[in-house]
């Protein structure tokens, strides 16, 4: 037996992962309607992993998250991580790059993922929001503290 | 080649792929023996609690791992060998498994386990990188076979010869998932019961039971539907010819009441009951 070729193997591997992420351009020898089939059932199982970890950006989508997700695990998939976090962050920043309303909630939370996926450095953001009531939300990360926020009442209701 | 081979001396018996979502059903279930839990879903930190009873309970649990890509180009990564390690010395682990699949490729993760090609090539790989998982972890590794709807071209065996050849030359266990050859019986076409037989029976450290659907024409193993009674038929076919030393159930999403798992785990334990009194009386 010669030796494996890893790198021509890794090579396939990526382009089959790639293919099954877009949608299209199999690699030859792919039966096309079952690489479909099988890409869809990824970007759902995808779509699956984010929604949990992003609950204010679930409910704000409601039934369109999954027919969402698919259209942006299409174009973002191949440099997407797989992991819910930051997967979830930049499936958000594509949503608000389409104009999609998203809401306070979902300001928020983008924020809080934002500070989260920081591991080093001083970061800060400020929010203004109106809901529940008016106020100024903080949010950061700095050394040693962490993921820090403060909420600032603006007005009595 | 086989590196070593284990024995198998774990009786696991009736098991449930714990999840903290169904952590409260699962206590309620007298018969249960075993539970898996996802590797890579316990941190560095304390254990979760319900496993923590589960152990008190008496429960034997496995950690199941699905981020080694054992299938993948690249060779399993240190830093996820040591934790999985580490898992299985927290619980204190008779085996751990993992799955004949890639889920990672240029650095790139993909969230799902991908069917390897089943060429001569990839499973000379497969025994490599299964060889290094082996050396770093303090218990048996057992090897799960994949839910596929894509198959790579140009394959050289059928999957149960694929399996087996993995099998025999690393002497990992087998963990037999009979959801996965129904789902790839039915998607590709093949005779489920037929290929059973085919597949190292006789090295089986548990068996996996899942639920799925049918949805346009294609079978999905989804795990967060019901078990359809055509595995269960094959769980039953099984333990006509075997004597599998553990069989549990897998459920990962769209978790039902209590009730409904319970009655999904004793229509398991009734499955492999009639299968064993078919092969007593055989």
């Amino acid at each position: 037996m010669s030796v494996p070729d890893r790198s021509a193997y890794a090579e396939r591997q990526a382009q089959l992962l790639d293919a099954l992420l877009r949608g299209d351009d199999f690699p030859p020898g792919f039966v096309a309607a079952r690489a479909e089939a099988a890409g869809s059932a990824l970007r759902r199982k995808r779509g699956r992993a984010v929604a949990p970890a992003w609950p204010a950006l679930a409910l704000c989508l409601g039934d369109t998250f999954a027919a969402r997700f698919d259209a942006f695990d299409r174009g973002a998939g191949a440099t997407a991580s797989g992991a819910p976090l930051p997967d979830g962050l930049a499936f958000a920043r594509w949503l608000e790059a389409a104009g999609v309303a998203l809401g306070d909630d979902v300001r928020v939370e983008i924020l809080l993922g934002r500070a989260a996926l920081r591991r080093h450095g001083v970061w800060m953001r400020l929010a203004f929001l109106r809901e529940p009531y008016p106020r100024l939300l903080v949010v950061g990360r700095l050394p040693f503290a962490g993921q820090v926020q403060r909420s600032l009442r603006l007005a009595e209701r | 080649m086989a590196l070593r081979t284990y024995p198998i001396t774990t009786t696991l018996g009736a098991g449930a792929g714990w999840r903290p979502q169904i952590d409260g059903a699962l206590a309620q279930v007298a018969a249960l023996c075993f539970i898996e839990v996802i590797a890579e879903s316990i941190g560095a930190g304390a254990l979760p609690e319900g496993v923590v009873a589960a152990r008190e309970r008496g429960l034997r649990v496995v950690p199941h791992g699905i981020g080694l890509s054992l299938g993948g180009a690249e060779r399993p990564q240190r830093a996820r060998l040591e934790h999985l390690a580490s898992v299985a010395e927290r619980v204190g682990a008779p085996l751990v498994s993992e799955h004949i699949a890639f889920v990672r490729a240029d650095g790139r993760e993909a969230g799902h386990l991908l069917p390897v090609p089943r060429t001569r090539e990839a499973l000379e790989m497969l025994c490599e990188n299964v060889a290094i998982a082996q050396e770093a972890l303090p218990v048996p590794l057992a090897l799960e076979h994949v839910a596929a709807l894509v198959q790579w071209p140009s394959a050289e065996m059928d999957e149960a010869t694929f399996v087996r050849e993995l099998i025999e030359r690393t002497g990992a266990l087998l963990l037999l998932d009979l959801s996965n050859l129904y789902a790839n019986a039915l998607n590709h076409g093949y005779d489920a019961r037929e290929a059973l037989e085919r597949f190292p029976l006789e090295r089986i450290a548990y068996v996996h039971v899942g639920g799925g659907v049918l949805r346009d024409g294609v079978y999905h193993d989804t795990h967060s539907h019901p078990v359809v009674p055509g595995v269960l038929h094959l769980v039953e076919e099984l333990c006509a010819i075997a004597d599998p030393p553990g069989v549990m159930l897998e459920r990962d999403d769209d978790f039902p009441p209590a009730s409904e798992l319970i009655a999904e785990l004793e229509a398991i334990a009734t499955a492999v009951h009639r299968g064993g009194e078919r092969r007593v009386r055989a």
